[in-house]
């Protein structure tokens, strides 16, 4: 879906849909770390399973996953507060898929309807398409797992993993889009120029991402990060989770 | 710290405020999707905002080897680009005049000419900025991406569009605020003291275009360069901001700044028509030492003596005012 169709959705769904951010008090604890996570199968449709307001998502058993904030990575920029403590976490599969449902509260939805680069040269085009917020930032979400096949137990270091264990991001941008990333180590993290299948919508307070991944086996780690646009957050300076295992 | 290094002076008596230096840049590198609102070559008038406004307390440099906090310029800072409908007005025929959209309300050089008094008179001067190919580059220390390099055998610092994520830092860590962000591509841009023209004997555009012909650009370790005369053997050109610490290859002859009132008799600093202390706000207190310098030159030329500084700053053609040396030339200049 271009990225005109994908702000059409939210906007679409801020209208319609009914939140599937679960009603459990905010203050409810937060499950400890390193979680297994269950996948139920589901025999629906990708395209119903990309829609975050789905009914199939409402009735699977959700859960949250504590975050927590980087440490300040540079002396120069200014600290940023707690203001994420959780992402709520669904997980369907589907006979060769993986379907990851991630629900968060996020007081501002830090997005844009940003326009693709034409495909007309600049300079046979009148008008140029414009940058409007060379200060902001967007609110993005990414699911990292090792990219070979798991080893168990051993997870690839947190960082964007480490030369023996590359892993793979699946990173979801508010008004970049789905974008598919590889890193071996921090600073490491490129783009492969490959996207996936990924839907998100913004309802009360909360924004819900359904992400596409490959079938990963069980017992796979794999953890968690959301960027607060509005915190300035982008690169490390975002929220994470510690590595949990699918079941 | 790069084996040779570019650098550019300018001498600010001779700015015409023309813009012809910015059109020059702009046409030749920032017409596309994203860079409306950028102008890597820049004019301000000084006293006054700037260009991004208030760029010069927007943080960035170097203190003590730290590099220090600084601000992301809004869109407003800069100017919100707009954009004219010829479309309905002039092929349609609406009938209404054809009038920019969203409305102008601010802009580089937005407070052209305005300036500020000194005592009941009013004085200004231009500034034309771009990057400053810095010695000691706060952006490319502060780009996590080890996206930003320094040439090692020109110095110009550039950005490697496939390293850049767009994360800014480097905006931040310029105390110069001479990186622009480009949402349209998600990248960081710069001015890239058009490289590739140098690299076949081409001057910059923004000097080639100078009608005011006030730019000298060469190697700064090339002794037969103009540059490394005007600001290591002259010592009458200063970067900006030096207390920045990123050590500045653009340098500036600031504004003579004649008396005031006649100008016989009178020292340039007894009464100056730009209060000295905006001079050495901007270049540091050698602005002074460099004014008692390009005085001297004048009073020897006055009294019939031939003064090289002053031939070289008036700058004839272009062989005076330019040295590019080939790229195997600059292999071999040594240091």
């Amino acid at each position: 879906m271009n990225q005109r169709g994908h702000l059409l959705t939210v906007l679409l769904l801020l209208m319609t849909a009914a939140p599937a951010f679960s009603q459990q008090p905010a203050n409810a604890a937060v499950l400890p770390q390193h979680l297994r996570l269950k996948a139920a199968y589901s025999a629906q449709s990708v395209d119903v399973l990309l829609d975050p307001a789905a009914p199939a998502w409402q009735s699977t058993p959700v859960q949250r996953i504590a975050l927590n904030r980087t440490p300040p990575l540079y002396d120069t920029e200014p600290p940023a507060s707690l203001e994420i403590s959780f992402v709520e976490v669904r997980t369907l599969r589907t006979a060769n898929k993986l379907f990851v449902h991630l629900s968060w509260r996020d007081a501002s939805a830090d997005y844009a309807d940003l326009p693709a680069v034409p495909d007309t040269p600049p300079e046979q085009r009148f008008l140029k398409e414009h940058t409007l917020g060379p200060e902001r930032f967007f609110d993005a979400a990414a699911v990292m797992f090792p990219k070979d096949a798991p080893g168990g137990v051993v997870s690839p270091s947190l960082q964007m993993g480490d030369a023996q264990d590359p892993v793979l991001i699946y990173y979801w941008n508010a008004a970049r889009g789905a974008m598919r990333m590889e890193a071996a180590g921090r600073g490491t993290t490129r783009r492969t120029g490959e996207s996936f299948s990924a839907r998100a919508v913004y309802v009360s307070g909360a924004w819900q991402v359904v992400m596409e991944l490959p079938a990963l086996p069980p017992a796979t780690p794999i953890a968690f990060a959301i960027w607060n646009g509005s915190q300035l957050d982008r690169d490390g300076r975002k929220y994470f989770s510690v590595w949990h295992w699918l079941e | 710290m790069s084996r040779h290094q570019y650098a550019m002076v300018m001498d600010l008596n001779k700015c015409l405020g023309c813009q012809t230096c910015t059109m020059a840049c702009k046409k030749l590198w920032t017409d596309r999707d994203g860079t409306e609102y950028m102008y890597w070559n820049n004019v301000e008038t000084r006293p006054g905002l700037g260009y991004p406004r208030q760029w010069d307390r927007s943080g960035g440099g170097w203190k003590d080897g730290e590099l220090q906090p600084g601000r992301l310029p809004t869109l407003d800072d800069y100017g919100a680009p707009w954009e004219y409908d010829y479309e309905q007005r002039l092929y349609e025929g609406s009938g209404k005049p054809v009038m920019p959209s969203p409305d102008p309300q601010s802009g580089c050089n937005w407070d052209e000419d305005v300036g500020a008094l000194n005592g009941n008179d009013n004085f200004y001067f231009y500034l034309p900025r771009i990057c400053n190919h810095c010695t000691y580059p706060a952006c490319l220390a502060a780009c996590p991406r080890q996206a930003i390099y320094k040439r090692e055998e020109d110095g110009i610092v550039l950005i490697d569009q496939e390293r850049c994520q767009g994360y800014r830092y480097c905006i931040a860590a310029c105390p110069y605020k001479k990186i622009y962000f480009n949402e349209i591509t998600g990248k960081s841009e710069k001015c890239i003291f058009c490289y590739p023209r140098l690299e076949k004997g081409e001057v910059n555009a923004c000097a080639a275009q100078c009608p005011g012909r006030l730019r000298f650009v060469g190697i700064l370790d090339d002794p037969e360069s103009p540059v490394h005369k005007l600001v290591l053997v002259y010592r009458v050109a200063l970067p900006l901001f030096p207390e920045k610490g990123t050590q500045p290859n653009v340098f500036y002859v600031p504004p003579f700044n004649p008396p005031r009132r006649g100008n016989y008799g009178k020292s340039i600093l007894e009464d100056p028509r730009l209060p000295l202390d905006y001079l050495v706000y901007l270049f540091g207190p050698e602005v002074k030492d460099v004014i008692r310098r390009l005085e001297a030159e004048l009073v020897r030329a006055q009294n019939g003596e031939r003064s090289e500084m002053l031939q070289l700053l008036i700058g004839r053609d272009a062989a005076t005012r330019y040295r590019i040396p080939a790229r195997e030339q600059l292999v071999q200049i040594k240091t």
